[in-house]
């Protein structure tokens, strides 16, 4: 089989996992995104080798090399909201912009801080 | 022009933009020219000079949104290559998440109360930090306005990568479980794509934290933001 068709159909595998990631929100009215319910269910049916890592291996890494791309859509969806950020309104986007690096920075540190030694260990 | 030929324009538009901006990306290695900012200025550009609308971009559009949710399925698979180290690292991480989750709830909402914006804004820029369709969810159940929040997710998203390395030096964050915890927590699935351009471990730190975070956020932000309003 050539490596495009097994990309196509193990990306069409993981598109399953995620309409069943969906259905199970649907189904349970969970606030989680279908996707990320996906996400965790692919990741325990590896977990259980119920999944084989080699059933997925090239679609999943087609789609994580190229995860940048499949946001596209989504980001260009911005060109439409130009006007709340008119006036007063560009104060928001710094407002976004250093609470974004508040998190970052923050999180971060705590997170770097508790694995301390740990991490080094792996490095 | 027909649908047809519109969807096909578009994604082909959309599949050139990415593969370029991912050239000069390698070439120039400066955040301000990560593939997803160039490829979303450009095309943002081409469209206001053309006279598209986003609608009609999307007609294509959909199609490579619609392999968003099975792209972000695929975010297990180097999870569960990771799975050993990660396991060591579950406090770490999940502080560290938990902390953001605080700093990026309170800062938003303060920052915007103190500059006098409306409540509607308020609420909706609340959950920038998790993922658009918690985030979304989030803002509609506290009074914000759905497609709003989806804007500031973008910011979160968007602004979190083009200031990383500038946050990331002065908080002095070197190792991947830093990296990636504040990846994301701060710029969620956006962050988290761009972190697993970098260094597999940690993209994989960032996907769990973008994962806790949209949970945490969901549970602590109606209680914060009473307690803060």
């Amino acid at each position: 089989m050539s490596k495009a068709v097994t990309i196509i159909l193990q990306i069409i595998g993981l598109y399953l996992i995620y309409l069943l990631g969906t259905a199970i929100q649907h189904t349970f009215n969970l606030f989680i995104p279908g996707s990320v319910i996906g996400l965790i269910l692919l990741f325990l049916l590896l977990s259980l080798k119920l999944v084989s890592e080699r059933w997925i291996t090239e679609g999943a890494g087609f789609m994580i090399t190229h995860l940048p791309f499949f946001f596209i859509p989504a980001t260009v969806g911005v060109m439409g909201y130009a006007y709340v950020f008119k006036g007063k309104g560009i104060l928001l986007i710094f407002i976004g912009l250093l609470s974004t690096g508040l998190v970052m920075g923050i999180s971060g540190s705590v997170a770097q801080r508790l694995a301390g030694r740990r991490e080094k260990a792996h490095e | 022009m027909n649908d047809v030929l519109i969807a096909v324009m578009m994604i082909v538009l959309t599949i050139i933009t990415y593969k370029g901006a991912t050239l000069v990306y390698q070439r120039f290695r400066r955040m301000y020219t990560a593939p997803i900012i160039l490829s979303t200025v450009a095309i943002i550009i081409f469209l206001l000079v053309c006279h598209f609308s986003y609608e009609t971009y999307m007609v294509g559009g959909k199609w490579i949104d619609h392999l968003l949710g099975p792209a972000v399925v695929a975010l297990a698979y180097p999870l569960y290559q990771y799975r050993d180290i990660l396991k060591k690292m579950v406090l770490p991480v999940l502080t560290g998440t938990f902390v953001g989750a605080v700093v990026g709830i309170s800062s938003g909402l303060l920052l915007s109360k103190w500059t006098g914006f409306s409540e509607l804004i308020i609420y909706s820029i609340v959950p920038k930090s998790v993922t658009t369709p918690v985030a979304m969810s989030i803002a509609e159940s506290s009074g914000g306005v759905m497609s709003l929040a989806a804007v500031f997710v973008m910011i979160a998203g968007i602004g979190g990568v083009l200031i990383h390395p500038a946050v990331m030096r002065v908080a002095r964050l070197q190792g991947q479980i830093g990296r990636g915890v504040g990846m994301g927590s701060a710029s969620h699935a956006i962050g988290t794509a761009t972190a697993m351009e970098r260094d597999h471990l940690e993209g994989s730190v960032s996907t769990i934290a973008m994962v806790l975070s949209a949970v945490i956020v969901s549970i602590l932000a109606p209680g914060l933001t009473l307690l803060l309003l």
